[in-house]
């Protein structure tokens, strides 16, 4: 077995991607960390408040933005963006009314 | 009734010195059915070949035996000259008094009896010797070069220009080998690239070269004039035939993935070419590294299909096997170097100034990691102490090869002075053995190294290399003037030992190799291009270590001899093959088991009605090598070698006993 050597330039400009993680969202079905091409996640040793084990990016630097946790993601827990734009914070509609008088803006 | 002539010849003093060579003649000359027997100083010249040929004449010879050298060496001399006289050439047989018996006795009488029996059994065999026929086999011209280096460029392009069609098969994605990889030549300084991408551009752009790169030759079957190739395309993943080389892949691909070409010194996409002036300009997709690894499924990542403007990109690529029938095959298949971590005293992969000579090839090339710029790898400083250890791995049977890898002596040369030259106030060392420059302008180049250029040359080997306080300590003695010799250096360079290329290809074209694993030449001085295996030609350090120019002539000899069997309508074979008795034979095929060739068919025996009678032995005459495996296997002795029969190997023994 040869050994590797390290290449001694800077890597070429690449896509530097970031994980997004709802981890209230997730019910720890470990798809993304299995799935993910550059094993960028690993499973947090932390609960969140359903009593899973989000994800965690454990290797940052590696995501290229490929977005596939995304797609593999059952609850729409996860999802990757390009490193150099800001997350979007996803606002959902308000939530629904609680009662008519509330729908027709009556107190 | 035979009429034999018995022809004894001194071969100058080598076998008269320990053989009476007047006593053996005469001892023939009373054998039964030995009707002639004289003697001659030199048997193979063309008064001996004159004796043979007007006793063949004057006597009406019907066999003749020549006492003399190997038939390795003039079996076709004298049978050319019996032909000459009208005789059948399979009538005309070898005695081996020169290796077999002069070469390996001293005392001149037992020499002269081992002689004289070796004489009396090739006389009961010719006695017995049947007249053959050479056959003659169709000739596909077509060959087939493996390799894409130097060697396979040279010969393939010599081999097209000359009007035959080529399939030239390189393993890698682009043709180039390892030359493309070096910075400047010895001894002319000529940048490699310079000289070699324009051929390489020449090769694609022939009408008559077929151009077969990620690709391997996965299986050889058939015989000389008639092989049939299967090589295996390796999938690209991108359409060789749309592909314009752009980049725009590359330009978007996520993955960095260390650069083969680079000796990982530098980086590459998972789409790449491998260097800038690769041939052909087709863009690889590295399944290995792709994010839709391992068998582009699930499809993760499609950026380079998306900016793919022909839309080159088809993910859905699956290997594919291509047949040719070609008539030969010209192997180059090249070298790597010897692994430098096997030589552990100096350290290489302990610290990552110690680099390998093909890696300083890179660091000195223009167009490699630094742009030609020396700097090491660990820091990026410009090293101003240099040491160049030579004989790395070569030479040395305890940490390599014993044998002498024969270009580091010049490349070191040329590493220092490269060095010299782009870092005028560093110090270069080059610790050496010998200096072996034997080539034309060699020893003035090392000459010029060592005297204008300043590099300090010191005779002696370096026992270790220890880094130490972010220097590497090389230790060592200089043994012409027996003091130790401690350097501290910025850089170590070894000069490794090249190693053949392991293939499994050479065992499939049963090429002999020898115990380095480099292939076996049909004859060290005189068929220095051929194999043992006939149609298989060897052309570059596949057969040896060499430089450049004794590749690029091996290659261009290989092609002519590949030229000489190609442009043949018909070739002749030698008709000593296995001959199956079909009347006796009943299909057990235990010689199909043994046959080490494949030569033997199945063949169905029909009556006139074509009702299916039996299925026998059928040998392929292409292919069988008269080997005999099937002659011993056989049950019913339905099998005979020609012009070895039973009949003829009994009365030898018979005479010998």
């Amino acid at each position: 077995m040869r050994l590797k050597r390290k290449p001694i330039v800077e890597p070429l400009v690449r896509v530097q991607g970031r994980v997004i993680i709802h981890e209230e969202r997730c019910k720890g079905c470990g798809f993304c960390i299995e799935f993910c091409p550059k094993k960028v996640l690993a499973a947090s040793p932390k609960f969140n408040s359903k009593g899973y084990h989000p994800p965690y990016a454990a290797k940052p630097d590696e995501c290229v933005n490929c977005n596939l946790c995304f797609l593999v993601c059952p609850e729409f827990a996860i999802y990757s963006i390009p490193a150099d734009e800001r997350e979007i914070r996803v606002v959902f509609a308000p939530s629904v009314p609680a009662t008519l008088a509330e729908a027709a803006g009556e107190e | 009734m035979a009429r034999i002539g018995v022809f004894v010849c001194h071969c100058g003093e080598n076998i008269a010195r320990t053989v009476d060579v007047a006593k053996v003649a005469e001892f023939a000359g009373k054998l039964p059915n030995v009707v002639y027997s004289t003697h001659y100083v030199y048997m193979c010249s063309e008064p001996g070949q004159k004796l043979i040929r007007d006793a063949i004449a004057e006597k009406n010879l019907t066999g003749v035996v020549v006492a003399a050298c190997s038939p390795h060496l003039h079996e076709r001399t004298f049978r050319n000259a019996c032909q000459m006289a009208g005789l059948n050439p399979y009538l005309c047989e070898m005695a081996n008094i020169r290796e077999h018996c002069s070469w390996v006795h001293q005392d001149r009488e037992v020499a002269t009896e081992k002689a004289k029996e070796l004489v009396a059994y090739i006389v009961e065999k010719v006695k017995r010797n049947k007249p053959l026929k050479p056959i003659r086999l169709p000739v596909t011209k077509r060959a087939l070069v493996v390799g894409g280096g130097i060697a396979g460029i040279q010969a393939a392009l010599d081999l097209a220009d000359a009007g035959i069609p080529v399939t030239l098969v390189e393993k890698q994605p682009s043709i180039g080998g390892n030359m493309a990889r070096l910075s400047e030549t010895f001894p002319t300084l000529d940048c490699a690239q310079c000289i070699l991408t324009p051929r390489m551009v020449e090769v694609k752009q022939h009408p008559n070269i077929e151009l077969l790169t990620y690709s391997e030759v996965v299986e050889v079957s058939g015989y000389v004039g008639n092989f049939k190739v299967k090589i295996l395309r390796k999938p690209r993943y991108i359409d060789e035939n749309l592909c314009t080389g752009c980049g725009d892949c590359a330009a978007v691909c996520p993955v960095d993935v260390p650069n083969e070409f680079d000796r990982n010194l530098a980086w590459r996409k998972a789409v790449y070419l491998p260097f800038p002036q690769a041939v052909p300009q087709i863009y690889t997709i590295d399944a290995e590294h792709c994010l839709n690894t391992p068998k582009m499924f699930p499809l993760v990542c499609e950026r380079c299909y998306e900016v793919c403007a022909p839309k080159a990109i088809n993910y859905d690529d699956k290997p594919k096997i291509v047949e040719r029938e070609v008539g030969v095959i010209i192997l180059a298949t090249g070298y790597e170097l010897y692994p430098a971590e096997q030589v552990r005293e100096y350290g290489y992969g302990k610290h990552p100034d110690i680099v390998d000579s093909l890696e300083f090839e890179r660091l000195l090339s223009a167009s490699g990691p630094t742009g030609g710029e020396v700097h090491r790898p660990s820091d990026g400083k410009v090293p101003k102490e240099v040491v160049f250890i030579q004989c790395v791995g070569s030479r040395d049977p305890a940490n390599g090869v014993p044998y002498c890898s024969k270009i580091c002596c010049m490349y070191t040369a040329k590493h220092a002075l490269l060095y010299k030259r782009k870092v005028p106030d560093g110090r270069a060392y080059v610790f050496y053995m010998d200096i072996r420059a034997g080539g034309k302008g060699y020893e003035e180049f090392i000459r010029r190294v060592m005297e204008e250029e300043r590099v300090l040359y010191i005779r002696g080997r370096v026992a270790k290399v220890i880094p130490e306080n972010g220097k590497l300590l090389v230790e060592g003695v200089d043994t012409l003037s027996g003091q130790r010799i401690e350097i501290a250096a910025d850089m170590v360079v070894l000069a490794m030992a090249m190693v053949a290329n392991s293939n499994e290809l050479v065992q499939k074209l049963r090429v002999a190799t020898d115990e380095y694993g480099f292939a076996q030449e049909a004859h060290p001085k005189l068929r220095p291009v051929e194999t043992l295996t006939s149609g298989v030609l060897v052309a570059g350090v596949v057969q040896g270590p060499k430089d450049i120019p004794e590749t690029v002539a091996q290659a261009s000899g290989a092609a002519a001899k590949a030229l000489t069997l190609l442009t043949k309508d018909v070739l002749e074979r030698e008709p000593t093959i296995a001959q199956v008795n079909e009347q006796t034979c009943v299909g057990c095929f235990e010689c199909q088991r043994v046959c080490p060739y494949g030569a033997i068919e199945r063949k169905e025996i029909r009556d006139r009605q074509g009702n299916l009678i039996k299925i026998v032995a059928h040998v392929n005459e292409g292919i069988c090598e008269g080997c005999g495996a099937c002659v011993v296997a056989c049950r019913n002795k339905s099998m005979d070698l020609a012009g070895f029969a039973e009949e003829q190997i009994f009365a030898e023994l018979a005479a010998v006993i």
